[in-house]
């Protein structure tokens, strides 16, 4: 072990450079601190690296998924994904968790949905409404003014929504959306005949420029799939805006392939830095800082929490709550085939990447009049665009009779992806393996993961509600109706929204943190990822974890000033 | 990451990964045609020889430069017959060139040369499918599956495209199955392949998205009007 002498003195160390440690330097090193950032992934640059314009066509298998590149070759997420090397995790006997993790400099930020709904009152008191789970201590007022600032940082396209629990952004928050494609109005027109509301995504891609004298941001040119990365900035990724932003001010310093192994404290129960290992040489080193922010992901924050402190008990694990209350959104995928947008005419649906319209849970009275069989909320995720059909539409034919069903099909699928809340329950949880280890030394998680009635009833009714969708556009549905939901239901972990395994809370003695991200039992450590979601929501994550991680560092930023790290 | 928000890239994804099971119904299925046209059904052969062991691109392959890793490993003959089944499965019209000919062949074998586990097991279908083919030629005919002439050949071909194969021409159609999908993968996502669907896109626009054209709006108001949705377009 060893002091690393290239580390200049921080204020504060961020590990993690995604969503949350992206905003974080930004705000902390504008107020005037001196941050060091450390990334357990490579470094990574979008300018250089992202091979937007290239065909599928350049790509080995076309570009088709595989073990190496879970989500097809070109995708930027480089050096991670559900499987690292040398880096394990586990599952208790018949659970099946899967833990996404980039290895780069962005983190998730590089490839994402981009789909960055508004949480709404009901998402921060659950427990009020429904007596399940527990309330956050914080409700909508105290984020929106955050929301607000976030949307406006990172940029985000969208209308309004006008529904129940799905707050609307004032007017100057929102780029204008992207008109809306043809099997996007078919599913509007259909929906809306049926009383369900299809409105414009809000989506975190730039519909106009943005200007900076350090990282300015263009207009998306309706192209290129965003999961590849965006070399102009037209899609939020901290690679092309808060880290530049942030090393302008000369107050960052960032070291990539920094393992983070612990958090480092004294006798008073202060944190004193960080230890981590240098995955290229394997050499451990430790920082210090007058304070510490974990922001490496819900995962690898309580990983390293439950690493630090205490043997067997871990740091800021005096609630016992650590590694507790872990959620993912539900997942189930619904498509069919409509012969009515068979040989439509063609023209560029591009776009932006991803939906452009979807639909938001709508069934709130009648859930509270106790009409629905689950609680909480689900929505649907759009697709369905001209594209190579798949082999499920087409005829078991040879010879020209394929050539005119290939031409003739393409674009003539629609498909719903919902997207559901999953309630904590006991046996969904994250621990420390006794007897794995990474190959740093590194203790490694062990996950056990079991949805509830309450998400497997939620799946059965999304589908009941996507067939019926289907059925009157007179679909030819494409999933089996006949597979029990449980089934068609995504593992644990496959939704990349894991969050809550260090609660906020208003009470030490039931939560980890505070609703700043402040540990209760360790003052000068905060927590801004998504593990300190008190629940999920149906509502994608991501915007939150930016407005929450927002709030924390400015309160950080104003402890600093107050002289309480002095 | 995630899911849903499809791209083309997704697209092609979803098409891999798509169990061959539930086909639209073929014209076929509705003559009843399920007995195989022949009274010898050839036996499916072994297992082929294991891959070389050879690596993948790994997780964190340059983009920028996309590269096949992996040795082809189709034999002269093998190509060649893969050829020829890719201007019988996607052939040659006025608007575009066979399969054949514009080389998807080198993309079967690209994929069943990688050493992946869906294409492993491509492999294993694909290469036992060639050798079915020579051997039912063969006890039918008495010559490989090239040397037939082309009706003959064709004939074969609606044999492995039953709605519902039974008994010994299973593993057969499911051969056919997926060397089709391959070809329809490796053919479409060509240029010539989207030209062929007329697909429009892949090119910068800059400016605002301008949404659906005319014919395209025409065409969605008749088929809302057809389904009684109104005609809301916007």
């Amino acid at each position: 072990m060893s002091l690393d002498p290239a580390s200049a003195p921080a204020d504060v160390i961020i590990v993690g450079s995604g969503a949350a440690g992206g905003i974080a330097a930004y705000s902390l090193t504008k107020a005037g601190l001196r941050c060091l950032m450390l990334e357990a992934g490579r470094d990574y640059d979008p300018q250089q690296e992202v091979n937007m314009l290239a065909p599928e066509s350049d790509a080995p298998l076309r570009g088709s998924a595989t073990p190496d590149k879970p989500f097809g070759y070109f995708d930027a997420t480089v050096d991670g994904g559900w499987e690292v090397d040398g880096e394990p995790y586990t599952s208790t006997k018949g659970s099946g968790f899967r833990w996404w993790r980039p290895r780069m400099l962005g983190g998730r930020t590089n490839h994402w949905g981009r789909h960055v709904p508004r949480w709404g009152a009901y998402d921060f008191k659950p427990f009020s409404r429904d007596g399940l789970g527990v309330d956050w201590p914080i409700g909508y007022d105290d984020v929106a003014p955050f929301y607000d600032r976030v949307e406006k940082m990172i940029g985000v396209n969208g209308g309004p929504i006008g529904l129940e629990n799905h707050p609307d952004s004032p007017a100057d928050c929102l780029m204008p959306p992207p008109a809306p494609r043809v099997p996007e109005l078919l599913l509007k027109a259909t929906a809306e005949s049926m009383g369900i509301p299809v409105r414009a995504a809000h989506t975190a891609v730039l519909t106009r420029d943005m200007p900076d004298a350090v990282a300015p941001r263009s207009a998306c040119f309706n192209a290129t799939p965003c999961t590849r990365g965006c070399t102009i900035g037209a899609m939020f990724q901290t690679t092309t805006s808060f880290l530049p932003m942030a090393k302008a001010t000369g107050r960052l310093t960032v070291v990539t392939d920094a393992m983070v192994s612990r958090v480092l404290t004294n006798q008073a129960g202060r944190a004193t830095g960080v230890e981590y290992v240098d995955r290229k040489t394997g050499v451990r080193h430790q920082v210090s800082a007058r304070a510490v922010v974990l922001a490496g992901g819900t995962g690898e924050t309580t990983r390293l929490l439950l690493n630090s402190g205490e043997a067997g008990r871990g740091l800021a694990n005096s609630s016992g709550e650590l590694g507790r209350n872990l959620t993912d959104s539900t997942g189930a995928s619904f498509s069919a085939f409509i012969p009515g947008l068979a040989d439509r005419p063609r023209y560029n649906e591009d776009g932006i990447g991803g939906q452009h319209v979807y639909i938001p849970f709508w069934l709130y009275e009648k859930q509270k009049r106790g009409e629905l069989d689950f609680a909480r909320g689900y929505h649907f995720e759009v697709w369905g665009r001209f594209g190579v059909p798949s082999a499920n539409v087409l005829p078991r034919a040879w010879g020209a009779d394929l050539k005119k069903a290939v031409r003739s099909a393409s674009g003539a699928t629609i498909g719903l992806s919902l997207r559901g809340e999953m309630i904590p329950n006991k046996d969904t949880y994250c621990e420390i393996d006794p007897g794995v280890r990474d190959r740093f030394g590194i203790p490694v998680l062990r996950f056990a993961f079991r949805f509830s009635r309450q998400e497997v009833n939620q799946v059965a009714h999304g589908r009941r509600i996507a067939h019926a969708l289907f059925e009157r556009m007179n679909g030819r549905i494409l999933d089996d109706p006949s597979l029990p939901p449980e089934k068609i239901m995504a593992a644990g972990g496959e939704i990349i929204h894991e969050l809550g395994t260090a609660r906020m809370g208003a009470d030490a003695r039931t939560s980890v943190v505070d609703s700043y991200g402040r540990a209760w039992d360790v003052d000068n450590l905060v927590l801004m990822d998504g593990a300190i979601f008190a629940s999920g929501a149906h509502k994608n994550p991501t915007l939150t974890i930016l407005a929450l991680a927002l709030r924390a560092s400015e309160r950080l930023a104003a402890r600093f000033k107050s002289g309480a790290f002095a | 990451m995630t899911p849903s928000r499809r791209t083309t890239l997704q697209w092609m994804i979803a098409a891999a990964a798509m169990p061959l099971a539930r086909w639209a119904s073929p014209a076929s299925a509705a003559e009843g045609a399920n007995a195989p046209p022949f009274d010898t059904v050839a036996d499916w052969p072994g297992a082929p020889p294991p891959l070389v062991a050879t690596k993948g691109y790994g997780r964190d392959p340059t983009l920028m430069e996309p590269k096949v890793v992996w040795p082809l490993t189709l034999t002269r003959a093998q190509r060649a017959t893969v050829d020829l089944l890719g201007d019988m499965i996607l052939p040659a019209d006025d608007v575009s060139p066979g399969a054949g000919q514009l080389g998807v062949g080198a993309f079967i074998d690209e994929w069943i040369s990688a050493p992946y586990p869906t294409q492993q097991g491509d492999r294993a279908t694909i290469l036992g499918g060639l050798d079915w083919l020579d051997r039912q030629s063969i006890a039918q005919h008495g010559k490989d599956f090239a040397a037939l002439g082309a009706p003959i050949r064709g004939l074969l071909l609606d044999a492995l495209c039953v709605a519902v194969p039974s008994g010994k021409l299973e593993m057969p159609v499911k051969f056919m199955d997926r060397l089709r999908h391959l070809f329809v993968l490796g053919f479409y996502t060509l240029p010539e392949g989207k030209k062929d669907m007329g697909h429009v896109g892949d090119q910068p626009t800059e400016g605002p998205y301008p949404g659906p054209s005319v014919e395209a709006r025409t065409h969605l108001a008749a088929l809302l009007a057809e389904l009684k949705l109104g005609e809301r377009t916007s």
